[in-house]
């Protein structure tokens, strides 16, 4: 595992985002410096687990390492507290992925350096009450 | 030589649980033609993990369940027992723990077979109980592998379970009113290291490891505290294939009735450690309170786990989050052998 993605592991597992503690903007992924007030004063905070599709693509052409998941299908998703974030989207068939599709985080392997190499974990979000 | 039942000297509770079974569905008809021509397995499908789950995905899933029932955040152990660790060296528990965002805690692999998952139970029960922690998650999971062609190869499956097990009453969905364990050695089915597959006796895998080690620990249990199978409302067992659930059942005066909820095999196959565990969450999910489940596991090697459980109010209160194991398992999608050997990476 790169020492990148170690050290940004929160974030992959939990979706651990951030707060500002003096106006409450809530942003993913983290910021030091809230982009609304400027404040410094930054807590970490897990982002909801479930939100709304806002818009989706399905792609059939892969970065090396991610052949064998073709096609993908990837969103755009308003969580619900209202910050965005984008995912791959599994275990949802083709047609029920659409906008304003209720979806749900998921934990699942990301990629894997090899056989013998580290393995990536991360969320991923897929359809609910589709 | 039989080790007598364990009781906690304060009383352990289950306070949540959590099943997972990936969407996926082989139709063991599709092996059957590609190897025999024709036919079926004794199961009608089996559960496969996607390309992207693994036994730490599925852990990870059945442990926020669960722990979302329990409403608990003191967790003190986290006990993943396996057979299908994704690293040989690296514990599958940690991540699980990194992913529930758990630090101060125990946390480590177990392994026995299929019965990895009620042996942590176990160990749960005893921290527990004597007051070392105060809560702790118990999980079985796994990716089973069989062979190409074996006959494993119809029943292996995947899938999760998770219990929270806890000193605190306020939300009990059940009471651990005892357990047992039996083994001996027994060499019905094993796994060298860096063999990718588990290898087997074939028709010695019945009478004596599984028969003879469950009805061992399922017999004293009910000597030690007293009860007979008429005072059980569920019983759960190993499930191996269809069939040697039902036949022990009967040999040791289990109705069919009392097995039924959590037979599962029939339409997910050996999901190996999280057998008999999930059979559990889908009885948990029928049950009322006062009602006795029986839980007894198997393992290859070999070993038995047997415990009795109290079903307690908690049960009808299970949180706005939880979804019913019928439901997860109903959202299912079928794909073809070809398919299968892709995702798990059996062609090499």
């Amino acid at each position: 595992m790169s020492v990148s993605y170690w050290r940004l592991r929160d974030r992959y597992y939990r979706i651990i985002g951030s707060i500002c503690d003096s106006c409450n903007y809530e942003s993913f992924p983290k910021f030091n410096t809230c982009p609304k007030c400027k404040s410094h004063d930054i807590s970490d905070k897990e982002m909801p687990h479930t939100g709304k599709i806002i818009s989706y693509t399905l792609s059939y052409e892969s970065m090396p390492g991610f052949e064998h998941e073709l096609p993908m299908s990837i969103g755009l998703i308003k969580l619900d507290n209202g910050v965005n974030i984008v995912s791959q989207l599994v275990d949802s068939e083709v047609e029920d992925i659409k906008i304003n599709a209720n979806v749900k985080a998921v934990f699942r392997k990301i990629n894997a350096d090899g056989n013998s190499g580290q393995i990536y974990y991360g969320y991923k979000f897929k359809v609910i009450n589709a | 030589m039989i080790i007598p039942t364990m009781k906690s000297s304060t009383p352990v509770y289950i306070s949540g649980y959590g099943g997972y079974v990936p969407k996926l569905r082989l139709p063991t008809s599709d092996i059957a033609k590609l190897w025999k021509g024709s036919g079926s397995g004794p199961n009608k499908t089996k559960s496969v993990a996607n390309i992207d789950e693994d036994t730490t995905t599925m852990a990870v899933e059945s442990a926020r369940n669960a722990l979302s029932m329990s409403g608990l955040c003191d967790i003190g152990a986290i006990f993943v027992g396996t057979e299908s660790k994704p690293y040989a060296v690296k514990p599958t528990s940690t991540i699980v723990a990194q992913a529930l965002g758990v630090h101060k805690t125990l946390a480590a692999d177990f392994e026995f077979a299929c019965k990895a998952g009620t042996e942590a139970m176990q160990v749960i029960t005893g921290l527990v109980g004597s007051g070392m922690i105060s809560s702790g998650i118990a999980l079985g999971v796994d990716t089973a592998q069989g062979r190409p062609g074996d006959n494993l190869e119809y029943t292996a499956s995947s899938a999760a379970a998770a219990f929270v097990l806890t000193n605190n009453s306020k939300r009990s969905v059940a009471k651990i009113e005892a357990s047992t364990s039996y083994v001996t050695d027994t060499s019905d089915f094993w796994r060298r290291q860096t063999e990718s597959f588990p290898r087997h006796l074939s028709r010695f895998t019945g009478e004596p490891a599984y028969f003879h080690h469950v009805e061992s620990s399922v017999k004293q249990l009910l000597s030690e505290i007293n009860l007979k199978p008429s005072d059980f409302k569920y019983a759960v067992f190993h499930q191996p294939n269809p069939k040697f659930p039902i036949q022990v059942a009967k040999r040791l005066g289990f109705t069919t009735e009392q097995i039924q909820p959590g037979l599962l095999n029939p339409i997910i196959g050996n999901p190996y450690s999280a057998s008999s565990p999930l059979g559990l969450v889908s009885t948990f999910d029928v049950a009322k309170p006062g009602d006795r489940i029986l839980l007894t596991s198997f393992g290859s090697g070999a070993g038995s786990d047997s415990f009795s459980l109290l079903v307690e109010d908690g049960i009808l209160d299970k949180g706005p989050n939880y979804t019913p194991l019928t439901d997860i398992i109903n959202n299912n999608k079928e794909i073809d052998y070809a398919t299968y050997t892709k995702l798990r990476g059996i062609l090499k």
